[in-house]
C-alpha cells in the first residue's frame, strides 16, 4: 500500500505534464490538421525561461507567468509567419516546422551554451500522504496543471470563443460560412496551445535536464498522446496521457528508461491499427 | 491499360534514353575517380556513395510511393549496428556479410511491423511521418542505452570488412578501392533495379498510388500491400546501406541512427530531386561536401542550415531543386531556339 500512493502520484505528474503539452498539439492537429514538429520547443522555451529569470534573481512564480506570454508570442508568430501559408499542404507543415524546431534549438545552444542550465525548485520538502511522504513540490505540480486543465476545459465549453472553436474542429467550410473568422480563431488556438506547452515546460524543468533538445522527447511522447486518445477532444487527450504516462511510469519501475518508451511506441502503433481515430474519437 | 500496354512494351523512350545516358555518364566518374586519387579521398567518395544509397532507399519510399519517413535513419542504423553486433558472434572471412544479411533481416522485420499495423489501419499522410519519427528517436535512446550490446555512446569498432571464405580460400575487400568499386556495383544495380521496375506497370501503379491512392483502389489495386512491400524493399535498402558503411568503415556510432541523419536524407533527396533516383545521390555528394567546409567552420552552423534549408525548400522549391534547374534549362533552350529562328 504504502508503494501505492507514491506510484499513483507519479503517474499522475507525468500524465498532467503530458496533458499540457498534448493539449496545445491536439488542438493544433484537430482544428488545421497540420503537425507542427516545433511544439516540443514550446516546453524547452517555457524551461530556459524559467532558467534565464532566475538567473537574473527572478522568482519561479514569475517564471510561471511569464513563459506562457514567450511561449504564446513565438506560438503566435511561427502561426502567423509559416503555419499559416501551408494550411493546404500537410507535409509541407511538417517539414517546415520542423526546421523552425531545428533552428531554435541550435539558438538556444548558440545563447546559452550546450549543456544542461541551472534551474531551481521553489518549494522543498515533503508532504505525507496516507503514511508515505511525497515531494510538497510535485503534489503543486499536480494542482497547478490540474487547475490550468480545467480552466482550458471551461473556456472550451462555456466561452463564445470555445463554441467557435469546437465549431470550427467539427466542419471548418460550414462555421467560415456561419460568419466565424477561422484564421483569427487558428492564431489564438496556436498561440494558447504554445502557451500551454511553455506552462509545462517551467512545471517540468526543475525535475528533468534543461537542455536546447529536451523538446523532441516530448514532441515524440505528445504524440502518443494525441495518437492513442484522439485529436479534437480534451476527454481523448486526458485518455491518451493516462494511458502513455501510465504505463510509462509503471514500466520504469520494471526496465530501463529506453525500454520502456520503446514499449509505449509499440503499444501506441498496434493500438492504431485497432482504433485509428483514437481510444476517444472526436 | 491498352495505352498503357502499349508504352512499356515499347523498348525505350526518348525521356528512357536520356536517363541511361546521364546515369551512364555520372557513373563513369566514380569509375574512374580511383585512377586519379588518394585512398583517403577515395575513402571520402566511398561513404558518400554509401549514404548516397541511403538516399535512394528514402526516394524510392517518398518519391516513388509518396509516403514521407521522417525516422529512415533507424532502418540504415539498425543495417549497420546489426552488422556491427551480429559479424563478431560468428567469425571467419564472411562475418561482414552475414552480419550484413541478419541487419538487413532485422530492417525488413521491423518494417513489416511496424507497416502491417500502420498501413492496414490506414495511417497516412502526417500520422506515418510522424509515427516514423517516433521510431527513430527511440532507436536512438535504445542504441545509446544499452550500452553493453551498443556500445553506448562511444558506438562499437572492428566491424570486418566484407569477404567470403570457403575452408582455404578467402576473398576479403580490405583496401579503399577495391570497397568503392563494391560499393559502386550495388549502387548501380539498384539504380537500375528500382528504374527499370518503375518503368512499366508497376510505376504506373505506385504513381496512381502516390495521386490518389482510393482511386487506385477502386481501380482494383491492393494499395495496402503494395506500400507494405515498398516499405519492406526501402527498409531494406536502407539497412543494407548501413551494413555496408558497418564493414568499409569499421564502425558504428549513435549518429548512424538518430533524428539528424533521418532529417539530412529527405535533405540529400529533396536537393537531389525527389522520384528522380540518380538525384539522392547528387544531393548527398554536393550536401556531404558543403557539410565539411561548413563544420570545419563552425559544427554548430550546420544544424542551422539544415533547418533554414526545410523552411526555405517548403516556400521555394516545394518539389526539391532540379525542377528548378531543368526550368532554366528549358528556358536556355527556349532563348536559344528563338535566335536560331530570328531572321
Amino acid at each position: 500500500m504504502d508503494q501505492a500512493i507514491p506510484l499513483l502520484l507519479n503517474i499522475l505528474t507525468l500524465t498532467s505534464i503530458l496533458m499540457l503539452v498534448g493539449l496545445g498539439l491536439a488542438i493544433i492537429f484537430g482544428l488545421m490538421n497540420v503537425i507542427n514538429m516545433a511544439h516540443g520547443e514550446f516546453v524547452t522555451i517555457g524551461a530556459f525561461t524559467l532558467s534565464a529569470l532566475q538567473g537574473i534573481g527572478g522568482s519561479y512564480w514569475l517564471a510561471l507567468l511569464v513563459a506562457p506570454l514567450i511561449g504564446g508570442a513565438f506560438g503566435f508568430l511561427l502561426e502567423r509567419g509559416i503555419v499559416r501559408h501551408l494550411y493546404a499542404r500537410p507535409l509541407d507543415t511538417i517539414l517546415a516546422t520542423w526546421g523552425i524546431s531545428l533552428i531554435l534549438q541550435q539558438v538556444l545552444q548558440l545563447l546559452f551554451g550546450s549543456g544542461p542550465q541551472e534551474v531551481f525548485t521553489p518549494i522543498h520538502g515533503t508532504i505525507s500522504i496516507l503514511g508515505s511522504s511525497y515531494p510538497a513540490y510535485r503534489l503543486v505540480l499536480i494542482a497547478f496543471a490540474m487547475t490550468l486543465l480545467a480552466i482550458t476545459f471551461l473556456v472550451f465549453r462555456k466561452t463564445r470563443f470555445g463554441l467557435d472553436l469546437r465549431a470550427v474542429i467539427q466542419d471548418r467550410d460550414m462555421a467560415e460560412a456561419l460568419g466565424i473568422d477561422t484564421r483569427r480563431i487558428f492564431a489564438i488556438a496556436f498561440a494558447i496551445g504554445a502557451a500551454l506547452a511553455a506552462v509545462a515546460g517551467v512545471l517540468i524543468a526543475p525535475l528533468t535536464n534543461v537542455l536546447a533538445q529536451m523538446g523532441a522527447n516530448y514532441l515524440a511522447r505528445s504524440f502518443f498522446v494525441v495518437i492513442v486518445g484522439g485529436a479534437g477532444s480534451i476527454g481523448g487527450i486526458a485518455a491518451g496521457s493516462a494511458v502513455v504516462g501510465g504505463l510509462e511510469t509503471v514500466l520504469n519501475y520494471q526496465v530501463p528508461v529506453t525500454v520502456s518508451q520503446a514499449i509505449v511506441l509499440v503499444a501506441a502503433v498496434v493500438l492504431v491499427r485497432f482504433r485509428p481515430r483514437g481510444l476517444v474519437p472526436a | 491499360m491498352i495505352e498503357s500496354a502499349t508504352t512499356s512494351g515499347r523498348p525505350t523512350s526518348s525521356a528512357d534514353r536520356a536517363w541511361l545516358l546521364i546515369a551512364a555518364g555520372l557513373a563513369a566518374i566514380p569509375l574512374l575517380y580511383p585512377l586519379w586519387t588518394d585512398p583517403y579521398s577515395l575513402s571520402v567518395v566511398r561513404d558518400a556513395l554509401i549514404f548516397g544509397l541511403f538516399a535512394l532507399s528514402l526516394d524510392f519510399l517518398w518519391g516513388k510511393a509518396g509516403i514521407l519517413s521522417f525516422g529512415h535513419a533507424a532502418f540504415f542504423g539498425v543495417g549497420a549496428y546489426g552488422t556491427a553486433i551480429v559479424a563478431p558472434m560468428i567469425g571467419g572471412d564472411a562475418a561482414g556479410l552475414v552480419g550484413c544479411l541478419a541487419g538487413i533481416a532485422m530492417a525488413v522485420g521491423i518494417a513489416v511491423v511496424v507497416g502491417y499495423f500502420l498501413i492496414f489501419g490506414g495511417v497516412r499522410g502526417a500520422y506515418f511521418t510522424i509515427v516514423t519519427l517516433a521510431l527513430s528517436l527511440v532507436a536512438q535512446h535504445i542504441v545509446i542505452g544499452w550500452a553493453r550490446v551498443t556500445g553506448g555512446d562511444a558506438g562499437l569498432i572492428g566491424t570486418p570488412p566484407p569477404g567470403i571464405g570457403f575452408g582455404e580460400w578467402s576473398f576479403v575487400l580490405a583496401d579503399p578501392v577495391s570497397q568503392h568499386y563494391l560499393v559502386l556495383a550495388i549502387s548501380l544495380a539498384a539504380v537500375l533495379a528500382i528504374w527499370a521496375a518503375c518503368r512499366g506497370q508497376y510505376g504506373r501503379v505506385l504513381a496512381a498510388i502516390r495521386g490518389n491512392e482510393l482511386r487506385a483502389r477502386t481501380l482494383g489495386h491492393n494499395t495496402g500491400l503494395h506500400l507494405l512491400v515498398v516499405l519492406m524493399l526501402s527498409a531494406g535498402l536502407a539497412a543494407l546501406a548501413g551494413g555496408l558503411y558497418a564493414m568499409v568503415s569499421g564502425f558504428v556510432a549513435p549518429d548512424l541512427i538518430g533524428l539528424l541523419l533521418s532529417t539530412e536524407v529527405i535533405v540529400w533527396v529533396a536537393i537531389g530531386g525527389r522520384g528522380t533516383l540518380i538525384g539522392p545521390f547528387i544531393g548527398a555528394f554536393v550536401v556531404l561536401r558543403l557539410q565539411q567546409e561548413v563544420s570545419s567552420f563552425n559544427p554548430r552552423l550546420w544544424p542551422l542550415l539544415i533547418g533554414a534549408f526545410f523552411v526555405a525548400m517548403v516556400f521555394l522549391f516545394p518539389n526539391g531543386l532540379l525542377p528548378l534547374f531543368e526550368r532554366a534549362w528549358e528556358r536556355m533552350r527556349g532563348v536559344a531556339r528563338k535566335r536560331a529562328l530570328a531572321p
